[in-house]
């Protein structure tokens, strides 16, 4: 087994050290690092700081040098948001440090992208993510995008106050498994429950998993809406992603 | 008796029912009082946010999105806090967008069920030399809106209940004006730009503020929503605290500064400025809230909206009214704008507690 002494990067073993606190992932990210090359390092902890400019730097270099794009999004670019999205879910960064390194990890995806297109890699899957009808606003959706970009999934923003129609659109056009539904407002939350009630009349409902969050939205309300999951923050969002694309495939 | 009755009956014979050494003052006096953390004859009940439900609007025959843009509409749903709910002070200003409607952001003002917004997504600021100040900005319809529904409830309810205005802070305008994101990441990459934007657009909050003030509002609530949801106590430390030292020192009124979300690490700041009294949400408990300002602000909260005014009954709105007195804090309220699905009997059943908490504190106080 790994210990933290067997990674190379220095500022990275003290991001676990200081930051992380939960046993299982302090012990997934010393695997995933120890055996990341150095490079990857590197690149994990440009997207820790959000310097864009040196994920881009390095993101590039690691291509050129013929290192797999896979392997730069996993083991660099989707490595290093795993730390971000730690950190954020126990207030150590807060949303103007999440957002500049979703920035940065986007400088990275800018050269991935076009070649993981290229060679027909599948994502993990992807989701479509709006907030309701009657409800501007955006931030909470947004953080989870970040989050779900990070890891690894592909998203379309279908952006704010979406009718229950564009939100069917979107499923169908994109041939989604997954949706995310957002809202901000006590007074927009039951638009959740209408559209989930407008996936039933057109029939799709068992074609798609709904997974619903946003300030005022608790499980109970999710569970009375007939949601398939509930997520109380970005993180929790990658996790019930992860979680209802598994018992999709069961 | 009708409900308006009912509730000035109950204020009226509260007084005589619950002596203590305070002699009996009107809500105004009342609200007042708590802000400059006087004693009291009760703990007053307030929302400086916003009371308005769909009910109230069928109520009071005055709806949204109307009564966020005509005065009378306004100032005749805004008094139903006093006259239908028996709290202590009225709160017309039922949104935060009628300084960013009148700045130029574009907006989606809704129907009855539901709230104004600013369409942040179409920003109209890129950066701060782009805020301007028009010089007709006090006479725009949704600010003068605003100061008529003031004068309007002064004339009609002045000596009694406490009209409390409420002018945005310069951190919430940048959302509206900026976008939430840019904003946000300005403030990372660009300190001294993000200063000048604060700058420029804390000449907005003084200018509303004070001509709420000469309109006769008696204190003003000043939502600046550095919340924990989105930033550090750090953060609210480095850009905002002398900020609002000196929206204190330019406004002459008690100022409510409100925050939604987790608090707690930026209330010994929020302590330091002055202001006479912090709106708190439930994400923060009484008690953890008390310890933080150490007496240093009065307190306004924090009953939970969505998970117990909105959706659960009286007996779970009491447990939280009691919690909060319990621990002494000073006004007791919503702990933001309430859903506007909110059930009347929820409501009503913060004064109740109120008063019957007190009554039996009275009554054990003559036992001994």
């Amino acid at each position: 087994m790994a210990t933290i002494s067997d990674i190379h990067n220095a500022t990275l073993r003290d991001e676990i050290e200081e930051f992380l606190e939960r046993p299982e992932e302090i012990e997934r990210n010393i695997e995933l690092f120890s055996r990341a090359r150095l490079l990857m390092q590197d690149i994990a902890v440009a997207v820790i700081e959000g310097d864009d400019g040196q994920v881009d730097r390095l993101t590039r270099g690691a291509l050129d040098q013929g290192i797999e794009a896979l392997e730069v999004m996993d083991d660099g670019l989707i490595a290093g948001m795993g730390i971000v999205g730690i950190k954020f879910r126990e207030n150590f960064l807060f949303v103007p440090e999440v957002l500049a390194c979703a920035r940065a990890m986007k400088a990275g995806m800018a050269h991935i992208e076009p070649i993981l297109m290229e060679s027909g890699v599948k994502p993990i899957g992807t989701v479509i993510m709006g907030t309701v009808k009657g409800d501007l606003h955006d931030i909470g959706k947004n953080l989870c995008i970040m989050m779900l970009r990070g890891a690894g999934f592909v998203v379309v923003d279908i952006g704010v106050d979406r009718s229950p129609d564009e939100f069917i659109d979107a499923v169908e056009e994109q041939g989604a498994r997954l949706l995310g539904m957002s809202a901000l407002l006590t007074t927009t939350m039951p638009n959740m429950g209408t559209t989930i009630e407008a996936f039933i009349d057109a029939g799709l409902r068992d074609d798609v998993q709904i997974m619903v969050g946003g300030a005022p939205v608790t499980q109970e309300f999710a569970d009375d809406m007939g949601a398939d999951g509930y997520g109380k923050d970005a993180l929790d969002c990658v996790a019930l992603a992860k979680q209802l694309l598994t018992d999709d495939r069961v | 008796m009708c409900r308006a009755e009912s509730a000035r009956w109950e204020v009226s014979t509260i007084s005589k029912e619950f002596p203590s050494s305070v002699p009996p003052m009107t809500s105004r006096e009342r609200v007042l009082a708590a802000l400059a953390r006087q004693p009291v004859d009760r703990t007053p009940v307030a929302n400086p946010t916003s009371l308005a439900t769909v009910e109230l609007m069928d109520l009071a025959d005055a709806f949204f999105p109307d009564a966020n843009r005509e005065p009378e509409l306004m100032a005749r749903l805004a008094a139903t806090s006093y006259t239908e709910l028996g709290f202590d002070s009225i709160m017309p200003v039922f949104s935060i967008v009628q300084e960013s409607s009148a700045l130029g952001c574009k907006m989606q003002w809704e129907q009855k069920d539901n709230w104004p917004t600013v369409r942040m997504d179409e920003p109209i600021w890129e950066e701060p030399e782009n805020i301007v100040i028009p010089d007709d900005f006090l006479d725009h319809r949704d600010i003068t809106c605003v100061l008529e529904a003031i004068q309007l409830l002064k004339r009609q309810f002045g000596d009694d209940v406490a009209i409390i205005g409420k002018t945005m802070g310069p951190w919430t305008l940048g959302y509206h004006g900026f976008g939430v994101e840019p904003f946000l990441l300005m403030s990372l990459d660009d300190p001294a730009k993000t200063r000048d934007a604060l700058d420029r657009m804390k000449e907005i909050s003084v200018a509303f503020g004070v001509a709420q003030i000469e309109a006769g509002a008696d204190a003003l609530t000043f939502p600046d929503h550095a919340t924990g949801d989105l930033v550090s106590g750090d953060y609210y430390d480095r850009y905002l605290k002398d900020l609002h030292i000196e929206m204190v020192e330019r406004i002459p009124a008690p100022l409510i500064l409100h925050i939604c979300g987790r608090t707690v690490d930026r209330m010994g700041f929020i302590a330091e400025t002055g202001m006479a009294a912090f709106h708190y949400d439930s994400k923060n408990s009484p008690e953890e809230s008390m310890e933080a300002v150490n007496g240093e602000i009065a307190l306004v909260g924090n009953i939970n909206n969505p998970e117990t005014l909105f959706s659960k009954g009286p007996a779970e709105v009491r447990e939280e009214v009691l919690r909060n007195l319990e621990v002494g804090v000073q006004l007791i309220g919503p702990e933001c704008a309430i859903p506007l699905q909110t059930p009347i009997e929820n409501l009503l059943e913060i004064p109740k507690t109120v008063r019957t908490w007190h009554a039996e504190r009275a009554v054990s106080r003559t036992r001994h």
